[in-house]
Parts: structure tokens; sequence; C-alpha cells
């Protein structure tokens, strides 16, 4: 994706629509998060406001990417 | 949770929040680390390999990213970022719920001190640009014709609410991480504040935004909510 795209720029500035926690929350679920996508449960209804929260903060994001990366099988 | 709009529901976990529900693998990890003498130095050192392993799967990742930094420059942060993560895994270790295993939560801490060591790395010395140089580069941006007058409206009520709804600081923060692509951690640092602290205003400014948009007539429903890759990694 082009990251001077003008929906991308839009996208940032703007940020998720929805309830998100924050940062610290954020990582005190993930590991949670993970296993369950992994698993194939409903990771985002045991864990409400985490996948906007991935949608909007980059550094999460990458946090997300890494464990779910490294652990999956 | 912010804001209060949605609260967690009790019934989804995959194991139960007390040790008698821990998967056999994360009980004996508790169990050894909180053992005495031999078996907890033992089980440190296992820990501390599982960790440098974490780390170094990071530092892999994101190697391409760095050029400018050599194989033994990656070690040591792979290693730091283990050291570090052992200390906050110890120290936290009454925190662990068994909501995941116990390798999955240590893991976390060792991706996350890697990735925050490579961050600050990568943009040491670096000034930390603090106005929107992505306005100048949209502005040479040739849109949709369909798109380009409603996108074209809209990123000009984005740039005036900027300078006009939001405070100072809320500016500061929204240009550098959203619009420059200044990781958060690396902010964080220069401002003396925390990740979290940063998100939150950079959430407050969005929020400000959104509401001052959908007040003059713009549909932000239908926006595409997740624009999930970020800025570019420096």
């Amino acid at each position: 994706m082009d990251h001077r795209d003008p929906d991308h720029v839009l996208g940032r500035l703007l940020g998720p629509a929805g309830p998100e926690v924050g940062c610290d929350e954020c990582f005190e679920e993930l590991d949670r998060y993970v296993e369950l996508e992994l698993a194939g449960a409903d990771a985002d209804a045991a864990c409400p406001g985490l996948r906007a929260h991935l949608a909007g903060c980059p550094a999460c994001r990458e946090d997300y990417e890494s464990l779910r990366s490294l652990i999956q099988p | 949770m912010w804001w209060g709009a949605i609260r967690e529901p009790e019934t989804v976990a995959v194991v139960q929040p007390s040790g008698a529900g821990l998967d056999p693998d994360s009980r004996e990890w508790l169990r050894a680390l909180r053992a005495d003498g031999a078996e907890r130095d033992e089980a440190i050192a296992r820990l501390h390999g599982l960790l440098l392993r974490g780390a170094r799967f990071e530092v892999a990742r994101r190697k391409p990213t760095l050029p400018h930094l050599r194989g033994n420059e990656l070690d040591d942060i792979a290693l730091e970022a283990a050291d570090d993560a052992l200390v906050s895994v110890l120290a936290r270790l009454d925190d662990f719920r068994g909501l995941s295993r116990f390798t999955t939560w240590a893991y976390k801490f060792a991706l996350f001190e890697a990735a925050v060591k490579l961050r600050r790395r990568a943009w040491q010395g670096r000034e930390i640009p603090l106005e929107p140089e992505t306005w100048t580069v949209l502005a040479g941006t040739e849109l949709e014709p369909d798109a380009q007058a409603e996108q074209s409206e809209l990123l000009a009520a984005v740039q005036r609410l900027i300078q006009e709804a939001l405070t100072p600081h809320q500016r500061r923060v929204l240009t550098a991480l959203a619009l420059n692509g200044v990781p958060i951690d690396v902010l964080a640092d220069r401002l003396s504040t925390t990740r979290g602290a940063l998100y939150k205003t950079l959430h407050d400014a969005r929020r400000k935004l959104r509401r001052h948009l959908t007040e003059s007539g713009f549909a932000l429903d239908t926006w595409p909510e997740e624009v999930t890759d970020g800025p570019p990694r420096p």
C-alpha cells in the first residue's frame, strides 16, 4: 500500500471508528488474542476493542504480527 | 478498556486463570521458576534461552529494514532485549493469568523489548519531524477523478481542523505519529512520556477530528476502518 495515498493518510489521521483498548491493555491481552485466533476461536469477542486498536496503532500491530508469526505452527 | 463502551465477556477463556486450570507445560514453568536453588537457576536459564529465541526472531524479521546495523550489533540488541524481557517476566510472574500458554505470554515480552530497541536504534540521532511533511506530498498526488473532489474536500477539512480544533500537544502528536511515521516509542522517549499516554492523546485527537467532520456533514461511517499496516518503518 502506498503510504502517501490519500485514503491511507486519512485512515491514519482519523483512526478506527469504534471503541478500542489502549496500548497497555493491548499488551496485556495480546498473547490470549493471538492464541484464540490461531485456534480458530472468536478472539474479537474475547478481547473487544483489541482489533480496532491494532488497526490504529502501528507499533502494537507489529507486536501482534510478530507474536503470531513466532508461535503459529 | 478505554471509554467504557465495551466490557470484556467473562465466559471466554482458553483456560481458567486459577493455577489448577493451567496447561501442564505452563504449570511446570511456574513451579520451576518459583522453586529454590539450582532448580530455579536452571529454569531461569531455560527461560532466558526462550526469550533470546523470541528476540532473535524479531531482529531477523526487521533486519531488512535496518541495513545500517551490523550483525554483531543486531546480536547485541537481541541479547539486551532478552535480558530486559527476563527481568520483566520474573517481576510479573504473579500477573500470569493462564489465559494463554506461558511460553506465548513470555515471548511477547521479548518481542516487545526487541521491537522497541530496534525502533529506537533506527531513529537514533534523527530529528523528529513535527511538521506535516505529508501535506506537500499529497498536493502532488493525482487522485481518481471520482474520488478527487470528495477526498480533496475531506483532506482540506482535516488540515484546517488540525490547526483549529486540536490542542498544540494533540497537533504535535498526531503530526508526528500519523503523518510523519515516527514510531510511538521513539516519540514517547523524546517527549518523556509513555506509549500508552501518547496513544491516548492520538486517540483523543482522532475522535475530535471525527466529531468535527461529522458535524460538518462528512459521512465517515463508510470510511474504511482498518488501515492496518501503518506508517512505513524508517
